[in-house]
Order: C-alpha cells, then structure tokens, then sequence
C-alpha cells in the first residue's frame, strides 16, 4: 500500500509540474479552427477609443429615430 | 504587424455615453464581433479601430431604416464586411496579391480532424493573423463569421451571398487551407 502511496505522490507530482507547465506556457487545444478563432476573439480587447470617437462623432447628430419595425412589434 | 494587447477585456470604455440607450446597447452587445472581424480580415490593428468607428457610426445614422428582416448582429456584419472590402479593393488596386487557389489546398497535407495545438497562446493571435492573411477574401471571410456561434448557416450564406450547402463546401476547404497555413507559423 505504501509503494501505491508513494507512486500516487510521485504521479501527482508529475501531474502538477505539467498542469503548472501547460499554465506557464500557455500551452492550448482547440478542437477546430472556429473554436480557436473564439478563444482569440474572446481574449482579443476592443480599443476603448472607439466608444470614445463615436461619443464624439454622435454627439453633434440627432438621436437616432427608432426603426418603423421597432415601432411596430417592439 | 502589432497586435491589440492581449487579456484586457475590462479597458472596454462604458458606452453609456453614446447617444441613445438604443444604440449604447447595440454598441455593448455587437462590438466585440465587429472590431474582431474588422481586425483579422483587415490584419491592421488601426485600421480595424478606425473601421468599426465608422461601421458604428453608419448604424447609427441609419438605424431608423433597420427593417427587423436580419438580426441587428447580421445587420452590422453586411455594413462592416461591406466596409471592409471597400478598404482591401483599394488596396488590391495598389498593391498584387496572390492568394493561392484551391488547388494548392486540395493538394495539401492538413490534419483538418484532429485539434489543433499550440504550446504558447500569448503569441496565438499573430499565429492566426498570419494564416488568415494566407487565405482568399472569401475564405477568410467565411471562417470568421461561421466561428460567430450566433450565426447560422443560413446567416452566413447570405452575408456571403452564397447557399447554406455553398457554405458548408467551401468551408471545409477554407478550414484546410488555414490549417496547413497555420501549421507553418509555429
């Protein structure tokens, strides 16, 4: 029981020095090209300038009118 | 080509500034989406800035005429990848590209059923720029908007002008061609 014991620390040992290695390199599997692509874009940060200039570019025009088919059927 | 940093989703600016609670939360719920797709078919942080500000803007100066046949996700996409191919026609006008064809991803050897794996993320976005700048227009353009879960792909078809099952061929070979691209950027 007690060489089981010590297999199983040394093979959790193993286990974490990969998972802390895999963490430490970011190392990652994606099942397909589009899942990759939606990691990317997920961590891929959106400029807040934009919001910024568009603040700015909207602000000297009227506010948008709500759409007819928005009226319509909300 | 420098990439957006990385692992900041929390710098997005509030746009409760905007002008209308209607087009605040377009802006909030689509602006991810666009700027994403603006920045890897275009491959120029900048210019994908400047693109989804203009994509935006159009919205917004035309959301009274939105007609609720496509949903405002779809709606944005027609106006930006619109937008977008307006910018690369001019660039194609200056400058010779020369996208390999069919043929070449036909021939090629790409593991298309089994995951694809990179050992550093932190680079994996200049990874995949460099892939998808090796695709056609089209190809590019098709496995950016089928990777949007909230596209179907009947959606798809239509922004790209094309039938579902059109779609559905094409983007086998659109997914082979970017991972023999892809590979070769490790």
């Amino acid at each position: 029981m007690k060489h089981q014991s010590k297999l199983s620390q040394e093979q959790q040992a193993q286990l974490a020095g990969t998972e802390q290695q895999a963490q430490s390199t970011g190392a990652r599997e994606f099942a397909s090209v589009e899942e990759m692509l939606r990691y990317d874009a997920a961590h891929t940060p959106v400029p807040p300038d934009i919001a910024q200039r568009l603040q700015k570019s909207t602000g000297d025009l009227p506010a948008p009118k709500t759409s007819w088919w928005k009226r319509l059927f909300g | 080509m420098s990439e957006p940093a990385a692992g900041c989703e929390s710098v997005e600016a509030s746009p409760a500034g905007l002008a209308s609670p209607e087009f605040s939360s377009l802006y909030e719920e689509n602006n991810r989406a666009i700027y994403y797709l603006a920045l890897r078919f275009l491959g120029d942080p900048q210019k994908a800035e400047d693109a989804t500000h203009d994509v935006f803007l159009k919205a917004f100066r035309k959301l009274d005429q939105f007609r609720g046949e496509a949903s405002m996700r779809t709606w944005l996409y027609r106006i930006a990848i619109n937008h977008c191919q307006n910018l690369r026609q001019g660039w194609h006008d200056r400058h010779v590209f020369s996208n390999a064809d069919d043929a070449v991803w036909d021939n090629a050897v790409a593991r298309t059923d089994s995951p694809l794996r990179v050992l550093e993320t932190k680079e994996l976005g200049q990874r995949i720029q460099k892939a998808l700048d090796g695709l056609s227009d089209e190809y590019r353009l098709l496995l950016l908007l089928v990777a949007d879960e909230e596209l179907s792909y009947e959606q798809v078809g239509t922004l790209v002008e094309q039938s579902p099952d059109a779609v559905r061929g094409k983007l086998h070979r659109a997914r082979k061609a970017f991972a023999v691209l892809f590979e070769k950027t490790a």
